[in-house]
């Protein structure tokens, strides 16, 4: 879209209200009915469309960040792993990859998702091992254990 | 790429694939979990919601559904005609005599996002009562999905050793006069 109406506003020096006008209509042109021709209903609709685009701005972020998470799901049940178990994981493995790089990494290049998912199902068996322990009572706590035995 | 081209793989990533699952003796609700997860594409990493990238799934079987609990007595399932008078309510019993495929049609409907784009999911789903395909389905079937519940084994399945073999709780006594 090109926009003449500040050069033309510059070189007419005509009434200004009808280039104050098509500054408002430039951005309701599109808009469904009358709002995009009359001036009364353009500037009220290109207002609330401003506001809009100004609390989506900050929705988008939050948009982006819940499509990632749902295709690093996807892509990491195909490994058999889930994703909280995945993200721990791979931070605990001090892998500092960002959800948004993560999820490209699945759609364009499995392999290095594979081996991620890998990593961090090594590093949860380890978890696991250390949680178990070597099976012995820790000192000075007393458990089913010893009663078994 | 050098075993196939791009344009072959990008068909490929957009495929759908028809699944089968077998609903014998499963919950209607975990079916229906792994059906809507599929039918939406969610369990692909190019997922989005406008993409339209989900796939086809074939549940088979719907007739032996197994609900737990008293599911089959006290579960309701309600609608409106629109007519003064017009609510009706079915037990899942009823409903399941009268349509076999209804309940896991439900369950999966009410588990898709509800937007425009529900009723197209829903035509990807091809319920089925018995375990008999059309051949134009069976054709298409790609992957059977593996069921989310182990079938508990009938006691006339088991063999007379294994019977014997099987630990019991108490031995009865002698004497003891079985009802």
């Amino acid at each position: 879209m090109v926009f003449l109406t500040l050069s033309c506003l510059i070189r007419s020096r005509g009434p200004d209200r009808y280039w104050k006008v098509q500054e408002v209509l430039k951005h309701a042109r599109h808009f469904r009915g009358r709002k995009n021709r009359c001036y009364s209903l353009a500037v009220k609709a290109v207002r609330r469309a401003f506001v809009y685009a100004t609390t989506a701005r900050r929705l988008k972020k939050r948009y982006m960040r819940t499509l990632w998470i749902t295709r690093i799901a996807a892509a990491s049940r195909e490994h058999g792993m889930k994703y909280p178990a995945l993200m721990h994981n791979l931070t605990k493995t001090s892998v500092q990859l960002n959800r948004r790089v993560i999820s490209d990494l699945a759609i364009t290049e499995p392999r290095t998702f594979l081996s991620l998912a890998k990593l961090a199902q090594a590093r949860q068996q380890e978890g696991f091992h250390a949680a178990l322990g070597d099976g012995k009572e820790p000192s000075g706590v007393f458990s089913r254990i010893v009663l078994l035995q | 790429m050098s075993s196939f081209s791009r344009s072959a793989q990008q068909w490929a990533t957009f495929a759908r694939s028809w699944f089968l699952i077998d609903a014998r003796v499963q919950p209607p609700g975990k079916i229906a979990t792994m059906c809507a997860v599929r039918l939406q594409g969610k369990h692909k990493p190019i997922y989005h919601a406008l993409s339209d990238c989900g796939d086809h799934v074939v549940v088979i079987n719907t007739k032996h559904i197994a609900f737990s609990g008293n599911k089959w007595e006290q579960k309701v399932y309600s609608s409106h005609t629109g007519y003064p008078g017009g609510f009706k309510q079915v037990t899942a019993t009823q409903l399941h005599q009268k349509d076999p495929k209804a309940i896991v049609k439900l369950a999966v409907y009410g588990m898709l996002p509800r937007n425009l784009h529900r009723r197209t999911m829903m035509q990807r789903l091809h319920i089925f009562p018995d375990d008999e395909l059309p051949d134009d389905i069976r054709a298409n079937l790609t992957e059977e999905l593996p069921q989310p519940r182990e079938i508990p084994r009938k006691l006339s399945e088991y063999t007379q050793e294994e019977i014997d073999a099987f630990p019991r709780l108490w031995t009865p006594p002698e004497d003891y006069k079985m009802k």
